[in-house]
């Protein structure tokens, strides 16, 4: 009788189907599910560390999203976070993985302080001329990655990420050296006068930071969405060989999608230079090329969800920052629980590609 | 003559965490795993081996033994997201960089910046002592040998075993694989934790022989050095030694010639690995021979279901 049972036992096999289709609804509840999770395990390592749930709880959600100068707090923390998100969508979208967020970034910001520090330029054009100059430095620091890969192959995330190691030095050498600031010999840059600062809205601490988001997130919309360019890299993006057999310049595509990914991580290093930090300084860039991919990856790499997520990870950024002043917890906090969060969702898109059913092999 | 003899003595310290990391990594790309979270690995390792050297009464063999486990691990973990969960390579490296660097920073503030004595160099008498290079050859921890061990087995487990054939044969084409009856997701599976368990060894160094204290985010980029490498080593294990004496030389010059006051402004002589990474890619990506590329399906999960 045991023998005949574990026969029975035998033959059934945990069998992994591909879903052909998958109801929406359930769908989304998976993602929420796993995002909740991955908080969930989150919230047990702050408990671990011995804070407590109602601080977690009113740091997280009291201060961040119920008065006027938490939600300020998060746009003002989001706004530089949906163009590296932007920035980082535009490579992905492609297959371009730009790890170099962050030394664009500091590109961006060095060519906003050159034109901050040598007074270039009349004074209403100073802030467009950084903006500009922010987007064409960091244009320049994805290029070499864009043309080393579609000329030569070579792997964009370690070039990329080794670009990010050059910049910071770069810029510490500066900061020690030439560019440190006259009045209080700290290793900062020298602070940027008014005309070089992003002007405040009239609204608690938001800046005009906001109306450059929105007009890149319109620009990008359309880019992506409405405009041949957009249509041909989505095709780059899925099926890079079918691409170029239809004729399409994927070197091209592949090459300005990184450079765009380039300028608008310069952009960000533009935001936080003249609208947060007011200068030059080695910190700056710390932890948002990260949440760049995160942005990126959790938004389907699409503009508007890219706006959506980058005000959720802005929250996250507040609170994350309080309790790290609050609790003396290390700055690395923010980034592990976005990684937390990251493999609970990637994990969780197994359930959303495939079935698993209880399979009977064999005859009788 | 004391700069060469201390720049040689120095450069198998800095050369093997690369090589170890590159070794674990070979392993794993041979079968198909692109682990782009060497860095964090590496990291966990750093940290859990001081955690053992200095919980376990400042030993050195359980240090090395912890910071292997934890690589081990980790790799292990990484690989069933991979593997089993399929999941997107480079995004879940990245991740684990991160997750690395987090953990660590998070979990390590009892241990952080704990100077502890950690593993000394061998002296062997009257060899030791030959000027020049005697410390380059006869006067290395006991650790550095045992990589060149490793070396050669990890030469021997993938050209000279059948084992090591199934592992490459899954990385070049495993629907092939699959069909001649190899279990393509339990090799997957094995590289990937024995790849790990050579990172956490490297980690492990970094923090026991090299810097001999654990400092937050130690690791300053080897992890993806360490990934350059293999391509630099065409994915063959004995030209890692080769680019790792060339890493570990740049690296060893560096607080030497801080030392002596060298006219070249500190964060340039920084920024020299970092360089040469970059150039050392670029070189590999010109002379491309054929025989010597990347395994055909690195990077690119093995799905049966989806099989054409």
């Amino acid at each position: 009788m045991s023998v005949i049972s574990l026969e029975f036992i035998r033959r059934r096999r945990l069998a992994v189907e591909v879903r052909q289709q998958i109801w929406l609804p359930y769908r989304l509840s998976i993602i929420i599910g796993s995002v909740l999770f991955g908080l969930g395990i989150s919230v047990a390592i702050l408990l671990g560390r011995g804070i407590e749930i109602s601080s977690i709880y009113e740091e997280f959600i009291i201060f961040t999203f119920f008065n006027a100068a938490g939600i300020s707090a998060v746009i003002v923390e989001s706004i530089p976070l949906v163009l590296v998100g932007l920035g980082a969508a535009m490579a992905f979208r492609v297959n371009f993985w730009n790890i170099g967020i962050e030394g664009q970034m500091f590109l961006g910001a060095i060519g906003a302080s050159i034109i901050a520090l040598f007074n270039i330029g009349p004074e209403f054009l100073r802030l467009p001329l950084m903006l500009v100059f922010s987007v064409l430095f960091g244009m320049l620091w994805a290029l070499g990655p864009a043309l080393l890969k579609v000329r030569l192959k070579v792997n964009e995330v370690i070039s990329t990420l080794l670009l990010n190691y050059i910049a910071y030095y770069f810029v510490l050498n500066q900061l020690f050296g030439p560019w440190k600031d006259p009045r209080d010999k700290f290793p900062h840059g020298e602070q940027y006068e008014n005309a070089e600062r992003l002007p405040e809205i009239g609204w608690e601490q938001v800046h005009y930071g906001v109306v450059i988001v929105i007009l890149m997130v319109v620009v990008v919309w359309w880019v992506v969405d409405r405009s041949r360019f957009g249509i041909s890299s989505r095709f780059v993006g899925i099926n890079p060989r079918m691409a170029l057999a239809v004729g399409l310049p994927v070197s091209a595509i592949t090459a300005s999608s990184a450079l765009i990914s380039g300028g608008l991580a310069g952009s960000a290093g533009f935001v936080i230079a003249s609208a947060t930090e007011f200068r030059l300084t080695f910190t700056m860039a710390a932890g948002y090329g990260f949440s760049g991919i995160v942005i990126a990856f959790l938004a389907g790499s699409r503009p508007i969800p890219t706006l959506v997520v980058a005000f959720l990870m802005g929250s996250l950024y507040v609170a994350g920052e309080s309790m790290k002043i609050f609790y003396s917890l290390p700055d690395a906090l923010v980034g592990l629980i976005q990684a937390i969060i990251v493999i609970s969702v990637i994990a969780s898109e197994f359930f959303t590609r495939y079935r698993l059913r209880l399979a009977y092999f064999g005859g009788a | 003559m004391d700069l060469l003899t201390n720049w040689l003595a120095f450069t198998p310290v800095f050369a093997m965490p690369l090589v170890a990391a590159a070794l674990g990594l070979i392993i794993n790309e041979r079968a198909g795993i692109l682990n782009l979270g060497t860095e964090g690995i590496m990291l966990c390792g750093a940290l859990v081996g001081v955690v053992g050297y200095i919980e376990f009464g400042d030993s050195v063999a359980l240090g090395f033994i912890s910071g292997i486990l934890a690589g081990l691990v980790l790799g292990f973990i990484f690989g069933f997201l991979v593997v089993v969960m399929r999941t997107n390579q480079v995004v879940t490296g990245i991740t684990f960089v991160i997750l690395g660097s987090g953990l660590t920073g998070l979990m390590g503030i009892p241990w952080v910046n704990k100077a502890i004595a950690g593993i000394s160099p061998i002296h062997i008498p009257f060899l030791t002592d030959i000027p020049i290079i005697g410390r380059f050859i006869f006067g290395q921890d006991l650790v550095v040998y045992v990589t060149i061990i490793l070396t050669i087995s990890t030469w021997y487990f993938l050209y000279r075993t059948r084992m090591g054939l199934e592992l490459r044969a899954v990385g070049e084409n495993p629907q092939a694989a699959d069909a001649d009856g190899i279990n393509v997701e339990a090799y997957r599976l094995f590289a990937a934790t024995i790849g790990g368990a050579f990172i956490g060894l490297a980690g492990a160094y970094l923090a026991l022989a090299m810097a001999k204290i654990f400092v937050l985010d130690m690791t300053q980029g080897r992890g993806w050095i360490a990934i350059a490498l293999v391509i630099f080593a065409r994915w063959m294990p004995w030209r890692v030694i080769l680019g790792g004496v060339l890493f570990g030389s740049i690296e060893a010059l560096i607080p030497r010639l801080k030392a002596i006051g060298f006219p070249i402004p500190q964060y340039y002589l920084e920024m020299t690995p970092y360089l040469a990474t970059l150039a050392v890619l670029i070189y590999a990506a010109i002379r491309v021979r054929s025989g010597q590329e990347a395994p055909k399906a690195l990077g690119t999960p093995y799905v049966r279901q989806d099989r054409q």
